[in-house]
């Protein structure tokens, strides 16, 4: 339970992937500037997580390390990633057309999206500092993905926010698009660092 | 499509394409890791390079454990300048976990002249590992002096990570302990209490006393060993010159965790008040020495008996040698490790 | 060589990857806290694209148009891992300051965007000269945010320590997002400033041409 708790605490808000690790910061600045845009991305890139360290987690324990081709693993990562988007915009696009229609366009953008590759990385490495005493599996690989995606989407969704009221102001031109943006995240990024002092 | 036509496709030419390009790629990155393999002993030079700040001719020295409190996992005799490294995993921290660091022991003519640098190298469990900061393990090179023995009483502690400060100085002292034990190393702790009785179960290195110049009772702090689940137990026990328990109290509480932590803190003071008598009475002590009982101790609270047995030998051990204190005549005696 | 010119002027500055398209900014943002990681980041990412320009350009005859993004990400993921071995092996400073971003230089969007957009249309030395300029324009880029990150937000320099007063958020997430904002702004600013002045310069000279043949 202890590391339950450590896992959802860590990935939402101490250590978020976009304002701790600034992992996924594309999507972050290029699909915020509406509430339901941000949150469809944020939802997508989740699910994508969630699939991607179910798939890969094991490869990589059981395929790749007893045959001591670790050093392929960006290969077969992002390969393994790739085929997963292609594959769930097939099957998104035959099952619910109406889903795809919502979902479908920010599923091609996921594929070179640092947050997927990212937590796939993350989770075959040291992670001792989150897990406590408990040892890395499968369980905690997925449960970790999922909540740093729901955390993902959290920010996206306050950065959609923030935007979407921001249009109602004039901006200096030489301010306007990027770098208002930014500035914006640096006040979710200093909002967050309030969960820093969450120790765990 | 018949297999002829299959062959002239575009399918087939992005299947051969890619898969060549694939191919390529793999032997490439084989090759490159074959020769661009970083070995574990490279890792490690690099690790101890760190730590020295520059790179260092070193002879690894066999190892083995000297201490109850830390286990030695790596040891190397530096012979650019006669100092030792050791890895060592330093027990008791929180949540029973443990901490691995890395002591620098300085020697000079074959005598310890103090610890060059601690780095921590890995911990388990420890959840406060951020609080001991830089300044912490400074200590450990400007406190030292011939003789010592790292405790969190005296002051090599980080208050919020107390557990965790006791791992670093059991890590510590057993670096120490092993260097001593090489041959033509001399400047270890004097062990005064060889000759005592019933210390079986007791750090005596880490173990000190005071006498109260008005009362004239006996102040023991005990340092004793876990015995089974919980960590070491360091009590702070009064014997007056009756030879009674007037006084103990628990100063780092080794249970695991708390609920057990304040079973001992109450059945203790069972202990207060009672002799030599009364305190072997409790456990059918003879003349050998007192076995963990496999049934509960008499009029104690239940569900604790590891940690009420650490603590007991702890009584045990004062009650049984104020005396020995009391009678010795050689002066000094009473402020070592004051 | 005019056309060489125009390359590189895009790769620096008119299509600078990190500040007019921003492009990349995951690394950017997650390293501009040092000088030192930035700076090493854009000197891998520049020998990498360089790298991966001319590879694509070279096979851009032989792979199928159908299957050329997967082959480019193949390419690009072993040059990643080429260079992580090869930091991993001579550089161990670099290799533990970069972290996990040196994996993801592989999802750069600079490298495959230079891929489809540039190498697969263009001969092999054109390729080369446009990976190094926009290898060298995201280097340029990130070792002066660096800078400003690190000394403001660290009183250091390359790891040197030159004051003893910081501003710590400027070293964080939250100050590298402010300082890249702003670094957007200015660049975007100045360039702006520059092209405003030449179209003024162009219409005066037009004027006057028209004028005198009015006259």
């Amino acid at each position: 339970m202890g590391t339950f708790i450590a896992i959802v605490l860590s990935a939402v808000l101490t250590n978020n992937f976009i304002t701790a690790k600034t992992y996924g910061i594309c999507p972050f600045l290029g699909v915020s500037k509406k509430t339901s845009s941000a949150a469809g991305m944020g939802i997508a890139v989740t699910v994508v997580m969630v699939l991607a360290t179910l798939v890969t987690y094991p490869i990589y324990q059981y395929v790749m390390v007893p045959l001591k081709i670790e050093f392929l693993e960006i290969i077969f990562f992002i390969f393994i990633i790739a085929s997963l988007v292609q594959m769930l915009e097939k099957i998104i696009q035959k099952v619910s057309p109406s889903l795809y229609g919502a979902m479908g366009i920010y599923l091609p953008l996921i594929t070179t999206n640092c947050a997927v590759l990212g937590v796939t990385e993350m989770v075959i490495g040291d992670m001792s500092a989150i897990l406590g005493g408990a040892s890395m599996n499968i369980g905690w690989a997925v449960l970790y993905a999922l909540f740093a995606g729901l955390g993902f989407t959290l920010v996206m969704i306050i950065m959609s926010g923030m935007r979407e009221k921001l249009n109602y102001y004039k901006t200096p031109k030489a301010l306007a698009g990027f770098p208002i943006a930014m500035v914006t995240a640096c006040f979710i990024c200093m909002a967050f660092t309030v969960f820093s002092y969450i120790s765990l | 499509m018949t297999a002829k036509q299959f062959f002239k496709s575009n399918v087939f030419k992005c299947i051969i394409a890619l898969l060549c390009v694939l191919l390529v790629s793999g032997v490439f990155l084989t090759l490159m890791n074959a020769l661009m393999h970083v070995s574990d002993e490279e890792r490690l030079d690099r690790a101890i390079n760190k730590i020295y700040g520059k790179s260092v001719n070193k002879t690894a020295v066999a190892v083995a454990d000297y201490n109850s409190n830390a286990i030695i996992e790596d040891a190397y005799h530096i012979t650019d300048d006669g100092n030792y490294l050791i890895k060592s995993t330093g027990k008791g921290g929180f949540d029973n976990g443990t901490i691995t660091c890395w002591v620098v022991v300085e020697v000079k003519g074959g005598a310890i002249t103090g610890i060059g640098k601690v780095v921590v190298d890995s911990n388990k469990g420890q959840t406060q590992m951020a609080e001991l900061k830089d300044s912490f393990f400074n200590k450990f090179s400007t406190g030292y002096y011939e003789g010592i023995y790292y405790t969190t009483n005296d002051g090599f502690v980080v208050s919020n990570s107390t557990k965790s400060s006791a791992a670093v100085c059991n890590a510590v002292n057993g670096a120490l302990d092993f260097v001593l034990a090489q041959p033509g190393i001399s400047g270890g702790a004097v062990d005064i209490y060889t000759e005592f009785d019933y210390i079986d179960n007791i750090e005596t290195k880490l173990s000190s006393h005071v006498i109260d110049e008005q009362t004239g009772s006996v102040i023991f702090t005990v340092v004793s060993k876990g015995y089974g689940n919980p960590s070491n137990f360091t009590s702070e026990i009064t014997v007056s010159t009756a030879g009674i328990i007037t006084n103990f109290e628990i100063k780092v509480n080794g249970s695991t965790n708390d609920g057990y932590g304040a079973t001992v803190e109450s059945n203790v003071q069972k202990f207060v008040g009672k002799d030599l008598a009364g305190i072997k009475a409790l456990l059918n002590v003879g003349e050998e020495y007192p076995v963990y009982p496999n049934e509960n101790f008499g009029d104690m609270v239940s569900g604790a008996t590891e940690s009420t047995y650490t603590a007991y030998t702890a009584a045990l051990f004062a009650v049984a040698n104020y005396n020995k204190v009391l009678t010795a005549e050689t002066p000094g005696e009473g402020e070592e490790n004051e | 060589m005019n056309k060489f010119k125009k390359i590189t002027l895009d790769g620096l500055i008119f299509q600078n990857p990190t500040f007019m398209l921003v492009l990349g900014t995951c690394p950017t943002l997650g390293l501009i806290s040092s000088a030192f990681s930035s700076m090493g980041m854009g000197l891998t990412v520049l020998v990498i694209l360089t790298l991966s320009n001319v590879i694509i350009s070279l096979l851009r005859k032989v792979i199928p148009d159908a299957v050329r993004i997967p082959c480019y990400i193949v390419i690009i993921a072993t040059l990643v891992t080429f260079a992580r071995m090869f930091l991993d092996k001579f550089v161990p400073e670099l290799y533990e300051s970069l972290g996990g971003f040196l994996a993801l230089i592989v999802v750069n969007c600079i490298i495959l965007g230079r891929a489809e957009a540039f190498a697969n249309k263009h001969t092999v030395v054109e390729s080369a000269v446009d990976g190094i300029a926009n290898g060298l324009g995201f280097t340029l880029a990130l070792t002066v945010m660096g800078i400003i990150c690190e000394f403001l937000g660290k009183g250091s320099l390359f790891g040197y320590q030159i004051m003893n007063f910081s501003i710590d958020m400027l070293a964080k997430p939250a100050g590298a997002f402010l300082v890249y904002g702003i670094c957007i702004a200015v660049f975007v600013y100045v360039i702006d400033c520059f092209e405003r002045a030449r179209r003024v310069k162009a219409n005066k000279l037009a004027r006057e041409n028209l004028l005198k043949e009015a006259v």
